[in-house]
Order: C-alpha cells, then structure tokens, then sequence
C-alpha cells in the first residue's frame, strides 16, 4: 500500500467519525457516570428533603430549601465543633509534614551521596505497610505517652503517614531545578538551611501545593485512626458524620445526607479548583510505590 | 588575551569545584543525615516501630492494656490455624479481592484507554470518574447506606422499573452483604484507577497509534495489541495497590455491618479489628496482623513475577 492510499484509508476513518468502539466507550462511560452521579445527586437532594419525601420520591427535587437537617445534624453530634477539630488537626498535620519533608527532599534530591537510595527505599516502605497492620501498636504507643483522645496524638501520627508521599513529589520535583542553583549560593557563603529556606523554598511552591492538596485530602479524610484515638469530645468530622447514624435507632437519612454533604464540601472544593494537580499527584505517588 | 584569560578561570573554577567536592564528601554525608534525621525519626518511629511491634506483640497473650504480656511464642498462630473464624475470614477475604479486583482493573483499563483517545468529552468524563475518591471511607459508606436501606434508593429503583421481585434488604441479606460492600469499591474503583490509566496512557508518543492505525488496526486492535503490553507493568502495579487496599480493609464492615449478617461480611481485616478492640485479645489480633502482612508480601511479590513474565 502506497502512502496516499494509507492516509487516505485513515483519513475515511476519522471522517467517518463512526466507530463501534468509540461509540461502545461512550455507552459504558455515559453509563458508569450515572452510575456514579445518582447516588451523590440522591444524598445532596435526601439533605435538604424529609424523610417522607426520601422514601416516597427519592430523586425528586425537594420542593423547598428546608435545613433543618443540618440544624439537626449540628444538635446531634456538634458538626462544627467536630469541623473545627478537623481543621486544626489537618493545619498541625500539614504543617509538620512540609517540615520534616521538605529538607529531607532536599538532602535526597539534592545532595550527591549513596545514602540518598538507601532512605529513598525506607520511605517507600511506607506504600507497603497497611494501616490496619500498625493501628493497634499505634493504638498502645499514644496510651503510653499520655497522649489517648487528645488530638495532639492525630497531629503528630499524620505526618508520619504523609511522608512517604510528600518525599516522592518534593524529591521528584527538586531533580528538575539545575544544579546552579545552590552552587552559586554556596560559592557566595551561604548555609544548607538558608539555601533550602531562600532559594528552594520559593522555587518550589507548586510543588509544596500539590503536597499540601494531597495531605489535606488524606487527612481530612482519615477515618481509622480517628475512630481508635480519638473520644467524643475531640471527634473528627469523619467521626461525628458515622456518629449521626450511631445515635438514631432507626436510621434517619436525611440527617446524615446533612452530614455527608457538610464533611464533602471542604474537599470537594479544592477538588474542583486542583483536578489536574491532585490526579497528576497520585499517579507519582502509584508509580513510585 | 582575553579568550586565554577566560580559560584560566574556568580552570580554576574547575578546580575549586573539584577539591569542593572531595573536601566535602565527609561534611556533604552530615549535612545529608542532619537534613533528613527529623523525618527519618518520624517515619520509623510512627511506621516501622509500630509494625515491629506487630510482631512482638503477635507472640504474646495480652488482654487488657493495663495487664502485663504473657510471652507464648508461636502459640497464637498454631490457634490461627485451627480457629474457624480464620476459615471464614479468608474465604470472604478471598471472594472480596478475587470479585473486587476482576471487577475493577479491566473496566479502569478499558475506560482509561478511551479517556486516553482523547475524544470530545474525555475532560469532563475524567472529572466524573475521579470524583468518588474525593470521599472518605465514612461518606461512602454513609451513602450507601442511604443506597442499600430496605427503603433506600435501590430498592425504591427496583420498585418503580417494576422489578420488586429483586428487592432485598441488601446489607441485612447474608446472600448480598458482601457483595453490596464490593460494589461500593467498585463503584469508586474503576473511575479512580481509570484515571490513572488515562495519565499513564497519555505519557505514550502519539505515533505509536498512528503507525498502527495506519496500517488499518482499529481501536481494539490497538488496546489489546498495543497499550495492553505496554501497560503491562503499570497494571500489575495497579493490581498490586488495589489487592493490598481490600486486604488490610475494615472500614466497610466497621461503619455498616459489624462482620454481619452472620458471618456474610466477615473478613480477616475485620477480624483484627475486632480482636484488637472489641474482643480485647491485642496479642492474637498482631498474629492475624502479622498473616495478612505476609499474604500481602507473597502476592505483590507473585504479581511482580507474573508481570515480569508477560512484558517479556
């Protein structure tokens, strides 16, 4: 075949503009995305509803903006004060991890010694240590220090949970920057901390961003280690959200659809301003595994 | 003059970078470890402690947190193998991961190879897929609570398509409990880990699919024949992530059934769980920790030979 003939054979393919296979992927991805988008529409719509209208007419619109599950919600289990404890755990978190992440980043990515593949390697042990397998050890080290049911405990465990993560993206993401960067800084006297703290820092924001979108997603979301470390008094939004349905004999929908819709909504905010940032983050963060 | 003036100092430039660097191998060495100390301190005390500990504590007995451990050695492991709970928890465990991974990895793969032909709508439909993992274990399961309830969504669904005969109360039932909790994993899985299809795809040179599609091969052609060997890798990886999340899971059944109804949703994570914190048997419950870390180990490493024996 002559190359006019083939590129006229494809060009008859994308004019025809017809294939069963995309069609075919269009069918099951219109299919798989009501699949997905039913079951959120239902609790969004199930919050503002009540629970007659949640069993009688489940998709229905609700004819009025009634909140009054959410007055509930906030009665029953203290959503606001479960949020404020969610925040300030998540900031401490954050915070901490960029701390001890970052230098190490830096040392790993940027200082040339065969010690840098050796903790490399340690900190991607953390993909392969499941949570469960470490939640009672974890469980008895916070009873020993004194540290059971104070949110202090979630503050410092987070971080320890977020750095493998947050080494791979800050790490991979020094590699790139060229190697003038702190020779110059040193040939002008400067020391590692102030070069990390002047030079890379800034240079290095987007990346910190990614790391802090990702950790606060992981966190926020944390449920496991909240439940075991934490009492009634300093429950987590996750906490409090399993709680409203805990709390009712019968289970009352309406009220956790409340739930659900305030604890999604931090998050599905940074989601919908960081798509490409948070997808790209954790395909690093599956491939370095 | 002045072209043999410059040379000179690169020269010397040269030259202090060179004795820069054998001076401070020594210092470059404490500079390293002073840098990444805090975090390494961090990560092995809240990580790998922990999961030392795990073993440790496996070979004790230990009741009560404030009661001293009784060491017994291998003695709650030789009780694993007898515990009929045990049978129970790796049958449902099994039946978990064999259902939640067939059900996951080809259709994610499938619809990330489409996301990745780019066409009209791909963006959209990406954003779609990936939204379910934004929710926590406690959001999904609350949800899906609202799904599954005698008079939840499903069955009012069920109701008005004219099939009631097919209404049950899904997670009450012993027939459907386990496989109402699978679907929640599913239903978030395959748009998750279509996503990272789609971006491992996306990486490819385009020209790879058009020489194929310039000798005629279609779509189909093209995924089975080409991305799927190159992707070979990148799937077992996947498998890999996706086993170990069902393996070490708990939260469903901790949130919406208790290992219930009977034994229906009783997995080995479950079984932990329970032993660590309901049960108060902390001893036995780091064995079965210690049996599912090591059923992790054997299967990412046979994941990784039957990769390994594909791509090649």
């Amino acid at each position: 075949m002559n190359i006019p003939d083939r590129l006229g054979r494809i060009n008859r393919r994308m004019k025809r503009g017809f294939d069963f296979f995309v069609l075919g992927g269009y069918i099951f991805s219109i299919l798989y995305a009501a699949a997905i988008l039913i079951p959120l529409y239902f609790v969004i719509i199930s919050a503002f509803k009540n629970n007659n209208q949640i069993i009688l007419t489940p998709l229905a619109l609700p004819t009025a903006l009634n909140f009054s599950k959410f007055i509930e919600a906030q009665a029953n289990v203290h959503l606001i004060h479960a949020g404020l404890i969610s925040v300030g755990i998540t900031s401490g978190a954050e915070v901490l991890t960029l701390l001890l992440a970052f230098p190490a980043a830096y040392a790993v990515a940027r200082i040339q010694t065969r010690l840098a593949s050796l903790v490399e390697s340690i900190f991607s042990l953390g993909f392969l240590i499941p949570g469960l397998a470490i939640l009672m050890p974890i469980y008895v080290m916070t009873a020993k220090a004194g540290l059971l049911y104070h949110p202090i405990a979630l503050v410092i465990l987070y971080p320890a949970f977020s750095l493998p993560l947050a080494m791979i993206l800050l790490a991979g993401f020094m590699r790139k920057l060229p190697r003038e960067l702190e020779e110059s800084a040193v040939m002008d006297g400067g020391n590692v901390l102030q070069i990390i703290f002047y030079i890379f820092v800034p240079i290095c924001l987007p990346g910190i961003l990614t790391v802090l979108i990702l950790n606060f997603i992981n966190i926020w979301n944390e449920y496991l280690f909240a439940l075991i470390l934490m009492d009634s008094d300093n429950r987590t939004i996750q906490l409090a959200l399993a709680l409203l349905r805990a709390n009712q004999r019968a289970v009352d929908f309406g009220l956790i659809a409340a739930g659900v819709l305030i604890s999604m909504i931090p998050v599905y905010i940074v989601f919908i301003f960081f798509q490409d940032r948070i997808m790209s983050g954790m395909l690093a963060g599956a491939i370095k595994e | 003059m002045a072209i043999s003036g410059s040379a000179v100092q690169i020269e010397k430039k040269a030259l202090t970078n060179t004795e820069y660097g054998r001076r401070n191998a020594r210092k470059r060495r404490v500079t390293f470890l002073f840098l990444v100390a805090p975090a390494l301190v961090w990560f092995l005390s809240f990580m790998l402690w922990p999961l030392l500990n795990m073993f440790y504590i496996s070979t004790t007995s230990w009741n009560e947190l404030n009661l001293p451990k009784k060491f017994i050695f291998l003695d709650n492991f030789i009780r694993i193998f007898h515990d009929p709970k045990v049978a129970i928890g790796l049958h449902n465990t099994g039946i978990y991961l064999v259902a939640g991974i067939l059900g996951i990895i080809p259709l994610a793969f499938m619809l990330g190879f489409f996301l990745s032909l780019r066409k009209p709508g791909y963006r959209i439909l990406r954003t779609l897929f990936f939204s379910p993992s934004m929710l926590s274990v406690a959001a999904l399961a609350m949800i899906f609570l609202g799904v599954y309830r005698p008079d939840g969504m499903l069955n009012s669904f069920l109701n008005a398509i004219g099939l009631s005969a097919l209404t049950r109360i899904w997670l009450g039932d012993p027939s459907t409990a386990l496989g109402a909790l699978i679907a929640i994993d599913i239903w978030g899985g395959v748009g998750f880990n279509s996503v990272l299809f789609f971006a491992a795809l996306a990486s490819f040179p385009e020209e790879l699919y058009e020489a194929a599609m310039l000798d005629g091969a279609g779509y189909w052609t093209i995924l089975w024949k080409i991305a799927f060997p190159l992707m070979i890798d990148f799937i077992g990886l996947i498998t890999i992530l996706q086993f170990l999340g069902i393996l070490s899971g708990a939260a469903y059944m901790i949130l919406l059934t208790q290992g219930g109804p009977g034994t229906a949703t009783f997995t080995l994570g479950y079984y932990l769980y329970d032993q660590a914190f309901l049960s108060h048997r902390l001893g036995y419950s780091q064995a079965l920790g210690v049996v599912i870390f090591f059923v992790g180990i054997v299967v990412i490493l046979l994941i990784r030979r039957v990769t390994a024996r594909l791509s090649n």
